[in-house]
């Protein structure tokens, strides 16, 4: 088991990654490349996400529609890296996908942990602010 | 019918064009990233109408368009027939959503409360013609509060199931990859609910309205209240080819549940969109509501409402009545000299004999 998987869930890692801000995520991601050495490209394309949703009312699933999604997809000997995000940001999906692989193999392990970790505080504390926001107009309802 | 090549057209044709996009000018980044970012509202009706999730792109489509939404969601329908389908992802379910506003007018004291969210439901609609004249709108920030309001909220009518004012329905189980999708296959009726939630979710919204709104004022079987309407925020729950599901980010999406007595329980509408679009998902949901028993060829009537709210075909069927349909209509112009003709030839009304 890779170190990532130890510390953390390899879904939160991509969903860290996959909301990470494409100019924090590029560069740190550009700084891997030379560790990872000889690389296979298995993807790097634009494409559709279809996102159903289920009916509250009978219980249906049903599609809402597409989401255009940015994929890469590595591949460097038995490991694996991978990038899906939202939106036409390829260069996102594949510094996404080569933190996924760095992690896989092993490689930048600490400093991937803490670019983690910095982006993970930063979208909490964005949800925090929307909700704060959304928190003052609740309303306090008096009936007389 | 008969159809007959002509031309001479081309020319026209190609400075009518010019013509159409002279009136917009340059369009470049700068002016996309103005209209996703000033009018996000509109951004997400050409979203939801296009089935087609993506601000920077929608943008562009009103930019090309100028604004022209039958044919900003047309283009963006068009575009999304050249990306391949990667994946279907997991089923959003509505207590997971980051919601941003949740209301009901059936029920005040409802489970997690009434969030109003953004909204100018409340507010006095006046025009900011100080701008016209030089003086900006800025809009007053908002007070946050000092604690965030929880980020998921539960559903009404699960509150109202444990108080056996509505029967939960049993989950549907169907695999994302075989949940049945009108962009693959037709829509027959009587139509599958999975093809009418997904029809409804890509509405023309003013058709929506129109059908919803005829139902509202009588010309349907139920009146609707609003038992749950949503603006919400929505993980896209992907797969790594490892088989790990994640969030490849977050959509917004809108929703409402209706609500109507109907003998000892409470019967329910629903609709969703992607994007924000309240009032296409009460209209549509209001339709939902009324659909079952409808009669043929009423306004509520499934048939009736689904054929008529797809924007792009009806837009599409009445755009065409422009083109040349001189052929057929020389043909009847044609029988109408005839029998005026023969008509005239005819000898007088002669009088009757003595």
């Amino acid at each position: 088991m890779s170190q990532h998987h130890r510390d953390w869930a390899h879904s939160e890692v991509l969903g860290v990654l996959a909301r990470s801000a494409p100019d924090a995520l590029k560069p740190f991601a550009e700084e891997l490349v030379p560790q990872l050495g000889d690389l296979e490209v298995v993807n790097s394309r634009t494409g559709l996400v279809m996102l159903p949703m289920r009916d509250t009312a009978q219980g249906t699933a049903f599609h809402l529609g597409e989401v255009l999604v940015s994929e890469a997809h590595l591949r460097c000997g038995p490991h694996e890296g991978y990038g899906m995000r939202k939106g036409r940001d390829l260069e996102a999906a594949m510094a996404m996908a080569l933190v996924d692989l760095a992690l896989d193999v092993g490689i930048a392990v600490a400093d991937c942990h803490a670019f983690l970790a910095t982006q993970r505080t930063d979208h909490a504390e964005q949800d925090r602010a929307t909700l704060c926001r959304i928190e003052a107009t609740r309303v306090d309802m008096e009936t007389f | 019918m008969a159809y007959v090549a002509t031309r001479g057209g081309a020319r026209a044709i190609e400075q009518a064009e010019r013509l159409f996009r002279a009136e917009m000018g340059e369009i470049d980044p700068a002016r996309v990233n103005e209209i996703r970012t000033a009018m996000p509202y509109l951004i997400d009706r050409v979203m939801g109408e296009a089935s087609l999730y993506d601000e920077d792109i929608a943008a562009l489509a009103l930019a090309q368009t100028g604004g022209e939404l039958y044919e900003a969601v047309l283009l963006l329908r068009a575009w999304r027939t050249t990306q391949p389908r990667l994946q279907v992802a997991q089923p959003v379910q509505q207590n997971a959503l980051f919601t941003h506003r949740r209301i009901s007018a059936a029920f005040k004291d409802i489970p997690g409360g009434q969030l109003l969210g953004p909204t100018l439901d409340y507010s006095h609609r006046i025009l900011a013609s100080d701008v016209l004249t030089g003086t900006p709108f800025v809009p007053v920030p908002v007070d946050a509060a000092a604690q965030p309001a929880p980020a998921t909220q539960p559903s009404v009518a699960a509150w109202q199931a444990a108080n056996d004012l509505v029967d939960l329905p049993e989950p549907d189980l169907t695999r994302p990859d075989d949940i049945p999708d009108i962009t693959r296959e037709p829509v027959l009726f009587p139509s599958k609910r999975a093809h009418t939630l997904q029809s409804l979710a890509r509405a023309d919204t003013g058709g929506t309205l129109a059908l919803g709104y005829a139902a509202m004022r009588g010309y349907g079987k139920a009146h609707p209240t609003v038992n749950e309407l949503r603006l919400a925020e929505a993980e896209v729950m992907v797969k790594h080819p490892k088989g790990t599901e994640f969030s490849a980010g977050r959509v917004k999406v809108s929703q409402a549940e209706v609500v109507s007595k109907s003998g000892e329980k409470l019967s329910l509408g629903f609709a969703a969109t992607l994007g924000w679009n309240e009032v296409k998902c009460i209209s549509a949901a209001t339709l939902d509501l009324n659909s079952k028993g409808a009669a043929k060829g009423s306004a509520t009537e499934e048939e009736f409402f689904l054929y008529h709210t797809e924007g792009v075909e009806s837009s599409g069927f009445c755009i065409h009545f422009k083109l040349p349909h001189y052929v057929t209509f020389q043909s009847s112009l044609d029988a109408m000299r005839d029998a005026n003709a023969k008509r005239q030839a005819q000898p007088q009304d002669q009088e009757p004999a003595e």
